[in-house]
């Protein structure tokens, strides 16, 4: 066989397609063939770093949302936004400076009124998840490897910050999946655990304990650890909040908060 | 008649929740197909639509993974294939055309990168200037890790065909690569 010859055969033989008698005649080529041997590994090199590549893309939230609302894939459960247009048009011209007046105050009051406690919405709406996955909602990509989540989502976010990747084995909490949201623009980093212990979610992301929510109760472990925790709950899933650095973690679960704030607690490295 | 149609409605949500399991996959392979996010996302979205409308010809117990991607890369196909035609790779000129010109034989090296660069950026930069006949089959096996049964099944090709383009495809991703892929030793000797 010749180097020309194991070309093609190489590329077979990397992905697990070379069959006999071609497979043999290319590993005795190779084990004379310094040259085709570099090129056997460099090709192995080539496709682990492709598949790596591949591992580090996922489908944006804003894709997700757009499908499951989507009446033509789930017709029973999409929420169709209709335009203002569509409810103006049926209405006669002169009832409509008197439709826009009840719009705005319908809509600017409650807005004026909430305001405040709606500027900062992310830690709250990244508990969605945790009730899309319980539902099977969410499409996550298995594994039982903290270091293989940890590698992944690291990779997604381009190594710019890294999730917390807990051992929770002590509590019968085990890594099945792991997962990155975005919203707002900002990524968020998302490891679940699940056992006997019950289902944990850690959120990892940019940011600073102003994300907290404004109605979470602020714990300061003056004792040890000598930092914030933010304790709140949304849509019947606790939530603790601390800060490590520039990068915000958050515990969720249906657990106790006098228990999720001590496992929080445990786990916090001070800045 | 109405509890026929629920039944209807339940298999078909059922059959969109599997089919969402391959959504990354999907968007992966539509990000590397139609180059940019947009297009990809309308890709992903369409598929699944397509995918839907179809679902009755889906067998159970096959590979779904497969047959969306199947769908995925002709709905690319039939949507793209006229705006931009991709230049035959079975035509002998291809190997002089103006499109080998444009690319440098070597890879300009690492000094002149920006240091902080992610491999993986630099993956998907290299996918997405190579021919799509080389891009398709490395996307569907080295990320989907699709057999070369089933990529050429979905590419509608020849194993054979599927072989020769990975291994082309592969050699001028290397081109531009290998400053950044293989062991330590083998870099530092070509430095």
């Amino acid at each position: 066989m010749t180097c020309d010859e194991a070309h093609e055969l190489i590329t077979a033989l990397v992905d697990h397609e070379a069959l006999d008698p071609e497979r043999s005649s290319l590993e005795a080529h190779l084990k004379e063939c310094a040259h085709c041997r570099f090129a056997l590994e460099e090709e192995r090199a080539l496709k682990q770093a492709i598949r790596g590549a591949g591992q580090g893309i996922y489908a944006p939230s804003e894709l997700r949302d757009r499908i499951l609302s989507d009446p033509r894939i789930f017709p029973g459960k999409s929420r169709p936004v209709a335009r203002w247009r569509d409810y103006v048009w049926p209405i006669p011209h002169l009832a409509r400076p008197a439709l826009a007046v009840a719009l705005f105050l319908a809509i600017a009051l409650p807005t004026f009124v909430f305001l405040k406690s709606r500027s900062e919405p992310i830690a709250i709406a990244a508990l969605e998840t945790y009730d899309l996955f319980l539902r099977g909602e969410l499409p996550v990509r298995g594994t039982e490897n903290t270091n293989e989540i940890v590698e992944q989502l690291t990779r997604a976010v381009g190594g710019h910050f890294h999730p917390m990747g807990y051992d929770l084995t002590a509590m019968d909490l085990w890594p099945v999946a792991g997962l990155v949201r975005e919203i707002d623009g900002r990524k968020i980093l998302v490891a679940i655990y699940q056992g006997k212990g019950g289902t944990i979610f850690c959120y990892t992301f940019l940011g600073s304990e102003a994300d907290a929510p404004p109605n979470a109760a602020r714990f300061f472990d003056a004792s040890k650890k000598k930092m914030n925790f933010y304790a709140f709950s949304s849509g019947g899933v606790n939530a603790v909040l601390h800060r490590e650095g520039e990068v915000i973690c958050i515990l969720a679960s249906e657990m106790p908060m006098e228990e999720l704030l001590v496992l929080a607690q445990s786990k916090a490295k001070p800045s | 008649m109405s509890g026929q149609r629920k039944a209807e409605g339940a298999e078909r949500e059922a059959f969109a929740r599997e089919a969402m399991v391959h959504l990354d996959h999907l968007y992966r392979v539509g990000f590397h197909l139609a180059k940019h996010q947009d297009e990809a996302q309308e890709l992903v979205q369409e598929t699944l639509v397509r995918a839907l409308a179809a679902c009755d010809q889906f067998n159970p117990g096959t590979n779904m993974k497969a047959w969306l991607t199947k769908i995925l890369y002709n709905l690319f196909f039939d949507r793209y294939h006229q705006r931009k035609r991709w230049i035959s790779t079975d035509d002998p000129a291809y190997e002089e055309s103006d499109y080998w010109k444009g690319l440098p034989v070597e890879n300009p090296g690492p000094e002149s990168h920006v240091l902080s660069r992610e491999l993986n950026a630099q993956i998907t930069d290299v996918l997405r200037r190579i021919p799509g006949e080389f891009r398709a089959p490395i996307v569907l096996v080295d990320m989907g890790d699709f057999t070369y049964e089933e990529a050429a099944e979905i590419l509608s090709c020849p194993i054979g065909t599927i072989r020769s383009r990975l291994s082309r495809g592969r050699k001028l991703m290397q081109q531009y690569l290998r400053p950044y892929i293989g062991s330590e030793q083998e870099r530092s000797k070509r430095k």
